[in-house]
């Protein structure tokens, strides 16, 4: 997928311009010459967090489309005589204080938390690496605009955005991903400018536009497939920030809808009765604690996995 | 026609008022003083002051009442009682208002309450105050003058009953006050403390004023009220950071089990209520039989339980059982008392309405109870598209009228009519009703407003609600009082019917601390 070219296939190669590959850039040749500084047990505890990372977040993401045939009641059911309950066999996780069932809510949130994250990740990777790398290609005054926007847009705090958005055009779970998505936009975009200048400078790509590559044509071709590392490691970040954020949002009445069983809106709802229910804040805390630490293991996992530097010294270390 | 709690004769008038104003206010200062201590800063928090001049203030009256006092205020019992004034007579044809001033009443500033400065406050408010409460009673006013050092004629264009209840909310105000001529800046009022330093959404500090008219009151140093929105006022009561606030009923319960606090009660209710859009429906919803279907699905028992326990009443009026304006016959034949789903089913069935069909916009506040709402009617099988807002957003959004139900609350109000107002096709902020718009109704408040009379009043105002429960412009599922936490040190304080912590025969005045 990404570094195609790096690996003798795709783009570079179909345009014909793949003569000058960037696998023999001066990163990898600096690295060739630094010392090796990963040891290896670092690389194994970093291995068996990333798998056990990627196990829970393969359970959750399990539980998240098998939330109907897990989910032993409706999810917004009430039984307003069984408010607060702790866990018993009619309900494993307790009911909250509207009485329903807190284990449904809590699968039927994984959903949406889920949801949330990649939805809010996606808009954010759109709006941020697709404007900006686009923008970059057509020329200085787009790359003006776009940028100067995206500057705007990153003076403010993203908390403090989203609010804003929210407020202004409404809650919802649409209105939450098109907030995250603003407000996440920058960190994709920075990220993609300073890839698509490092890449623009090497001859590859000067190569490609002398064999007459139009601009657009050479970015999708020849430039994409070297920045898609660095911003899919970039996502993998976003992703936890998004559900963390839209968890505040929730936690603040700005997200989903009211009853909308979001791991946020759960902590929120049952922050007012921790003395008399403290089972029903306590697990989604804990669910939400478990996927974004989950997520952050796995997204460093994949960013070594992807960062040609660390494989190089890797192969080194290994010879 | 006199005022209820009024003799025929002016001179047995004035007596009679005084001497009630005394065996109201002594017993409770006897025994204070055999008991009470002196000093002490009492720490309150209940809700906001959003100015700092009374007579133009759109928020509550919790705050501001510490400083600033009225010619009348509402007694414990939701009666109006004379306050500044010792008494106060009603003309037979209801025009006339004549009210004679307390004798020994000063300023802040210790200037003596004279029968112009009431003159003057009641022409400020009828010429530079826009909107706000007062606004429709002031129009009515014809005019206001001072025959003598303590008495205050008011002359109205026509009968207007709530016009003594709503005085309570006419604070009097020093003319010396700063700002006087555009928005007073600090108020001098008569109250038992001080306009101190005043911290916008913060707090303010009120000390004593030991010029204060009734006997040796007040018994604390000063007041300090917290104005905080984000205060965590029952952390702030455990831990003796504040002596009385407003908390939640599921937050007091668990206060009350501490020991060292108990909860008491506003006197007059919170009504909970829902309201379909009636400034712009959309079908079905512009159709009674599909409002009274979907009313037909909402437990009232259950809601009530869920909101306030043992403690909620469910009704089908504006009031609660026991006030002068309930009915019991109108309570009795409540259709709504129980649900009743099938008949919910059937009805929208034969109204031709397919409930899965159609997404209801719900909007509310956001709050627990709506939730328990939205569910139920969602047993009909119409989608729900609930929005939460905070108050900014909600008043916002009501005022678009793109929306269908929404279930809120109204806290405690002066009088009746100011409930009613609500539901006038020109009323003030009508937003959390639908915006009703229907003239036979705003006929039939008129006539009750003034009519002197308060049983043909009371028969007027229940035809009025009749036509609303007819149209199912609003339904109401019941009342519950608001919770007050008040710390065991706190002696000699028991809320009043409103938000007013003072009153003529109660309030913070008379409140003192008990001393270790």
């Amino acid at each position: 997928m990404a570094f195609a070219h790096a690996h003798g296939s795709a783009g570079p190669q179909r345009s014909g311009v793949a003569v000058v590959a960037p696998v023999k850039d001066d990163r990898e040749a600096r690295a060739a010459s630094e010392p090796v500084s990963d040891p290896r047990g670092q690389r194994r505890a970093s291995a068996l967090g990333a798998l056990v990372g990627g196990a829970i977040v393969a359970l959750i993401a399990l539980a998240a489309v098998c939330a109907p045939l897990i989910a032993p009641h409706d999810p917004l059911a009430q039984d307003l005589l069984s408010l607060n309950q702790g866990p018993s066999a009619a309900h494993l996780l307790g009911t909250d204080h509207l009485g329903r069932d807190v284990f449904s809510r809590l699968v039927m949130g994984a959903r949406v938390t889920l949801l949330v994250g990649l939805g809010g990740t996606c808009v954010a990777f759109v709006l941020g690496a697709v404007c900006g790398l686009t923008a970059l290609a057509l020329g200085r005054i787009p790359e003006a605009i776009v940028f100067g926007a995206i500057d705007v847009v990153r003076a403010m705090p993203g908390i403090l955005l989203a609010l804003l958005l929210i407020v202004a055009i409404g809650a919802g779970t649409g209105p939450v991903l098109l907030a995250l998505g603003l407000s996440y936009a920058p960190h994709f975009a920075y990220v993609a400018r300073a890839a698509y200048k490092r890449e623009a400078a090497q001859d590859y790509v000067r190569a490609a536009g002398l064999f007459g590559g139009g601009r657009l044509h050479v970015l999708s071709l020849h430039i994409l497939p070297n920045v898609m590392g660095g911003l899919i490691t970039q996502g993998a970040i976003i992703l936890p920030r998004c559900i963390v954020t839209e968890s505040v949002l929730s936690f603040l009445g700005l997200g989903s809808s009211p009853d909308a069983p979001t791991w946020g809106r759960m902590v929120s709802d049952a922050s007012r009765y921790l003395e008399i229910a403290p089972h029903a804040i306590l697990i989604p805390v804990l669910a939400l604690i478990a996927l974004t630490v989950s997520l952050l293991l796995v997204g460093d996992a994949v960013r070594a996995h992807l960062d040609p530097l660390r494989r190089v010294q890797a192969a080194k270390g290994a010879a | 026609m006199k005022s209820p709690s009024l003799t025929l004769d002016r001179r047995q008038l004035m007596l009679g008022a005084a001497t009630a104003s005394l065996v109201a206010v002594m017993p409770v200062s006897l025994s204070a003083q055999e008991a009470a201590s002196r000093g002490g800063v009492l720490r309150y928090a209940t809700l906001g002051l959003d100015t700092s001049d009374p007579h133009r203030h759109t928020g509550s009256i919790a705050v501001q009442q510490l400083y600033v006092e009225a010619l009348t205020s509402i007694g414990p019992d939701g009666r109006v009682e004379p306050f500044l004034a010792e008494g106060y007579e009603v003309s037979d044809d209801g025009l006339t208002y004549t009210f004679a001033l307390r004798d020994g009443v000063t300023f802040h500033n210790g200037d003596p309450v004279t029968a112009e400065d009431v003159v003057a406050n009641v022409e400020r408010v009828r010429t530079n105050v826009k909107g706000g409460w007062l606004a429709s009673a002031m129009k009515l006013v014809d005019g206001v003058n001072a025959p003598d050092d303590r008495t205050v004629v008011i002359a109205m264009k026509e009968p207007y009953a709530p016009l003594a209840n709503l005085l309570s909310e006419l604070w009097i105000v020093s003319p010396k006050s700063d700002g006087w001529n555009e928005t007073i800046t600090t108020p001098i009022g008569t109250g038992p403390f001080v306009f101190g330093e005043w911290k916008p959404q913060i707090s303010l500090y009120a000390p004593a004023y030991k010029g204060y008219w009734r006997g040796d009151m007040p018994y604390l140093d000063a007041v300090e009220a917290n104005l905080r929105e984000d205060l965590d006022k029952s952390g702030a009561m455990r831990v003796g950071d504040l002596h009385i606030a407003s908390v939640p009923r599921d937050e007091a319960r668990q206060l009350a089990k501490s020991g060292d606090i108990h909860v008491s009660q506003l006197k007059d209710s919170t009504w909970y209520f829902v309201s379909f859009n009636n400034r712009k429906p959309r079908p079905p919803f512009d159709d009674p039989r599909v409002r009274e279907a979907i009313m037909y699905a909402v437990d009232k028992q259950a809601f009530m339980n869920f909101l306030a326990g043992d403690d909620g009443v469910v009704t089908n009026q504006l009031v609660m059982p026991g006030h002068v304006y309930f009915d019991q016959g109108l309570h009795d034949a409540d259709k709504h008392a129980k649900p009743d789903l099938e008949k919910a089913k059937a009805m929208l069935a034969e109204a031709g309405v397919k409930p899965e069909e159609i997404t209801i916009e719900f909007l509310s506040w956001q709050e627990n109870y709506p939730q328990v709402v939205v569910q139920m009617v969602r047993q009909l099988g119409f989608k729900v598209n609930h929005v939460a807002l905070d108050d900014l957003g909600a008043q916002n959004r009501l005022g678009q009228y793109d929306w269908d139900m929404n279930a809120m609350a109204s806290g405690p109000r002066a009088d009746i009519f100011l409930r009613f107002v609500r539901l006038m096709s020109n009323g003030p902020n009508p937003v959390l009703w639908g915006g009703v718009q229907d003239p036979e109704l705003d006929a039939i408040v008129e006539k009750a407003v003034a009519e002197t009379d308060e049983a043909k009043r009371k028969a007027l105002y229940l035809k009025a609600w009749d036509r609303v429960m007819d149209n199912y412009y609003t339904v109401v599922l019941g009342h519950a009082a608001n919770t007050i936490a008040i710390r065991e040190e706190v002696q000699g304080y028991e809320p009043g019917f409103t938000w007013s912590p003072n009153w003529a025969t109660g309030g913070i005045a008379q409140t003192w601390l008990k001393q270790d």
